[in-house]
């Protein structure tokens, strides 16, 4: 081997760890970047997600028309189905809205059911483009004939 | 010599068959012989998946954790501590990537939505990239001992986010449920053969979590060796080059 060789044999490893400690610091950086933006949505989204009814009710003029998310459960006997959605009255505790809906209500909206949505105070109403159902950690079988087999009538 | 080094090689495949066999047991289970659930109808059957890979997410950084502190402190400074602490942060990567993506194929048809900034959700993807770092940062070329120290430092403040992870549902509102088993009052709240299943379904995957992470400690020791052997060799070849330079 000569002094060439030798010097491109020596240099070779040099190389490739300088390029790989450029990747490897680039890789880090585009993480601490995701990083950086998941915890800017969540300080601005997470730490108060969403106001009850009660909440939101009790600072209606200080919220305006600002776009915030609520929480509450579907009032049974409210909702009425419209050509652009949905419409029913959310209740927490003893306070009461009536939601406008505009959109597709997810697969498990139904009565009696805690939800979230999302949208904006306007006049008497509360505007929702988004509903999300809240549903409980509590995983029961589904029993449609308990009723029946226990010798009583659903009627 | 020989008979301990394969009896290992025997129980870690023996742990990769029972993982394998309880995982597809718990798929039959859930799939076929669960009934569906009251509201959340078939739904449900996700149950037996997701709570299982979060709860090994939590477990492999937890081995980390306890890898890194072994390999910080000086009397017990051992590199397979800090070859665990790697085989484990990966699989826990791999664990909270799966979590992340069941919760987001559930939370379709049972919130509407693919994903919503609530502080659980928020805090798991955080998690997630915090020990991806970890991973990067031990990518970074650096002496062997300084990058275990630096990787066992970062696994270490990585973990913090861990009992915020678990904790994000009581400290803030949030739109995910509070936890049906790893509650405060360690009150299952999965009925019947459901709640079965999904014990089934965390013993199923913890094993594989097992299996996985000695697998892979195997191989990083395996390739350092051979590395090892590599750089002997081409110090070998290098010796009369330097001389005749001389």
């Amino acid at each position: 081997m000569n002094f060439r060789e030798g010097e491109r044999k020596a240099a070779a490893p040099a190389l490739n760890s300088r390029s790989k400690m450029t990747r490897s610091l680039l890789v880090l950086g585009l993480i601490l970047l995701a990083l950086a933006y998941v915890l800017f949505k969540g300080a601005t989204n997470s730490l108060q997600y969403f106001l009850t009814v009660q909440q939101a009710n009790a600072s209606r003029a200080k919220l305006g028309d600002t776009t915030f998310r609520m929480e509450g459960v579907v009032v049974p006997g409210s909702i009425v189905a419209t050509p652009v959605g949905v419409d029913f009255t959310i209740r927490y505790s003893s306070s009461l809205d009536r939601v406008i809906d505009y959109g597709t209500p997810p697969q498990l909206f139904q009565p009696s059911i805690p939800v979230v949505i999302q949208g904006h105070f306007q006049g008497n109403a509360f505007l929702s483009d988004l509903i999300m159902v809240k549903h409980s950690s509590n995983y029961v079988a589904e029993h449609p004939n308990r009723i029946k087999d226990a010798g009583g009538t659903a009627s | 010599m020989s008979v301990p080094r394969l009896s290992s090689r025997r129980l870690r495949s023996a742990l990769g068959v029972s993982a394998l066999l309880l995982v597809g047991l718990t798929f039959w289970l859930g799939l076929f012989v669960t009934p569906p659930a009251e509201v959340m109808g078939n739904l449900v059957r996700l149950l037996y998946v997701h709570p299982p890979v979060a709860w090994v997410a939590y477990l492999a950084y937890g081995v980390t954790t306890a890898a890194s502190l072994l390999y910080l402190w000086k009397r017990t400074r051992r590199r397979a501590f800090d070859l665990i602490a790697a085989a484990s942060a990966e699989v826990g990567v791999i664990f909270t990537g799966l979590t992340l993506a069941t919760g987001s194929i559930w939370g379709r048809p049972t919130w509407g939505v693919w994903w919503t900034w609530d502080a659980l959700l928020t805090a798991t993807a955080v998690l997630f990239l915090l020990y991806l770092g970890y991973l990067a940062l031990r990518m970074v070329p650096m002496p062997e001992e300084r990058r275990g120290v630096r990787s066992a430092v970062a696994a270490l403040i990585a973990f913090v986010d861990v009992p915020i992870v678990h904790e994000s549902v009581y400290w803030w509102n949030t739109l995910h449920q509070k936890p049906s088993v790893l509650n405060p009052s360690l009150n299952v709240e999965v009925h019947g053969i459901m709640a079965w299943t999904l014990l089934l379904g965390f013993v199923a995957f913890t094993l594989g979590y097992a299996w996985m992470t000695w697998t892979r400690y195997e191989i990083s020791k395996r390739r350092l060796l051979l590395e090892e052997a590599g750089l002997a060799a081409s110090i070998d070849d290098r010796m009369p080059a330097a001389e005749v330079v001389r």
